[in-house]
């Protein structure tokens, strides 16, 4: 597949049809506080996050998405609180199993090896060149590309690379965390094909976003912070913040 | 008397070679002249106190007093190292661990087989040869460390996120490190006897032992060096890992350091 853009683009459901409204929530969080060096990142943060959805993490620089993704993969611990990930405990899940289950793509796109193929097994030591083509592809990029150098990619090949090798690991719900800012606009439009195409197969995925247009094309629920705080949740259609694109 | 050993006469003659030194930093305004003539005081006096010392070690307390001696270079040594790597978690304990390992095996291996005399003036100058070796390497190795920690953070989180523990995600980290802190030591192995003579025989040959006496000691001390900075090394890097990542492999986060 050598199109970039060949993924089918499924029809974005509507509000009644939403993928994951019925599903039970992948994670639930409950009265969420992060403090780090003096500073409350999290501030009694309660809220669900469907299974099966996408749900974007909106709101101004500093309201705390990006910490809120951390904690939800345990690179970040609450200083109080409790996550609960399908109904059990963070503490109590392994957390090697949980990073494997709970994938996390970060906002500028690091590649650890050398060549695009090392780097999709680095999670999948055993992941063979066929299912590997099949990541690439489903990123929206050849499977040609396997073999090639990771130096010469660019930033949208870089960040699609990531996104398949986060894949490849097989995570229930995928992080991800401003997957589109660093990238061009066609880069960034198969980006959000990809996410819409992996919802519709049964994935999470959670998505911190600037991009208030982007959030109403990509989400299925939203979740909206300010200074650490929940101030709105809700169906995509239906949360003012999205609405008024403010 | 070794007419090869300068007396006090001549050292003091030997002060005349700091004066130009002090001269041309006064003339060109370096604002060094100061520094200079207290750097050359202080490296006689310290010298001297250390000299009658190492008279009353020799000739009262014999091993025990040596062992005292080399830990306190020990714990001197992981000062100096600690305050290098500033900002690394629990880097006092780490360093002066890592030196009194790398410093502790490589002398007790001497000892056991022999290759040293267990004497207060044979232990005390080959114990500090080991041990400066051992810090040296202690030091680049965790002053690296901390470095790569900080700039690597996206890419050791990003094998993290992918279920790596936290030894698997460091290691490509840990081994460029170790292999830079252990390069120094393998060099100056390799290269003995071309670029300069080394120390010890130098020592030597200046206290009139024939050269090919001379190369023996020198190269037990070369094998001793690589050893303790090896050992060191390792050790260092071992705990160092240990203490950067949590429990749950979480990197911790590192306080801004200002020396090193």
């Amino acid at each position: 597949m050598d199109e970039p853009f060949a993924i089918a683009v499924r029809t974005r459901t509507c509000a009644l049809g939403r993928p994951g409204a019925d599903a039970p929530p992948s994670f639930a969080l409950d009265r969420v506080t992060v403090r780090r060096a003096g500073r409350l990142l999290l501030d009694g943060l309660s809220a669900q996050i469907p299974g099966a959805a996408c749900t974007a993490l909106v709101g101004p620089s500093g309201a705390g998405k990006s910490t809120l993704l951390r904690v939800l993969n345990r690179l970040a611990e609450p200083t109080s609180g409790e996550v609960r990930f399908r109904g059990t405990p963070l503490p109590e899940l392994d957390v090697l199993e949980l990073r494997r289950r709970v994938g996390l793509v970060g906002q500028q796109p690091v590649l650890l090896t050398d060549r695009v193929l090392d780097d999709l097994r680095v999670g999948r030591p055993d992941l063979d060149e066929d299912r590997a083509a099949v990541l690439l592809e489903r990123t929206g990029l050849p499977a040609g590309m396997l073999a090639r150098a990771t130096a010469g990619l660019s930033g949208g090949e870089a960040q699609r690379v990531c996104l398949a090798r986060a894949l490849a690991v097989g995570p229930e719900v995928l992080l991800l965390d401003e997957p589109t800012s660093a990238l061009d606009a066609d880069s960034a439009q198969a980006v959000e094909y990809t996410i819409r195409d992996l919802v519709a197969d049964g994935l999470a995925v959670v998505l911190v976003s600037h991009n208030v247009p982007q959030a109403r094309r990509v989400a299925d629920h939203v979740l909206v912070l300010r200074g650490g705080r929940l101030v709105a949740s809700g169906p995509a259609d239906r949360v003012d913040y999205l609405r008024k694109g403010t | 008397m070794n007419t090869a050993v300068p007396t006090w006469a001549g050292v003091a003659a030997s002060i005349a070679l700091v004066l130009p030194a002090i001269a041309v930093a006064w003339h060109r305004r370096l604002d060094l002249a100061r520094d200079i003539a207290v750097a050359a005081a202080r490296a006689g006096v310290q010298l001297a106190a250390v000299g009658a010392i190492l008279l009353l070690v020799f000739q009262h307390t014999g091993v025990a007093g040596a062992a005292g001696c080399l830990a306190l270079m020990v714990i001197t040594a992981g000062r100096v190292c600690a305050g290098r790597s500033a900002g690394l978690p629990r880097a006092l304990p780490i360093a002066t661990t890592a030196v009194a390992v790398g410093s502790g095996a490589t002398l007790g291996v001497l000892l056991a087989l022999g290759v040293i005399a267990p004497q207060a003036r044979v232990v005390i100058p080959v114990g500090g040869m080991v041990v400066s070796g051992a810090m040296q390497a202690t030091t680049l190795l965790l002053v690296r460390l901390r470095d790569e920690a900080r700039t690597a953070r996206p890419a050791i989180e990003a094998r993290l996120a992918l279920g790596l523990p936290a030894v698997e995600a460091f290691a490509p980290h840990l081994r460029s490190t170790l292999r830079t802190a252990l390069i120094p030591a393998v060099d100056a192995t390799r290269t003995v006897g071309l670029i300069s003579l080394p120390g010890a025989m130098t020592g030597l040959i200046l206290a009139g032992v024939d050269p090919l006496t001379a190369i023996r000691y020198q190269i037990v001390v070369m094998y001793m060096m690589l050893s303790a900075a090896a050992l060191a090394a390792l050790t260092a890097a071992h705990l160092a890992e240990r203490a950067l990542f949590d429990d749950v492999h979480r990197l911790r986060p590192l306080t801004a350091g200002t020396r090193g």
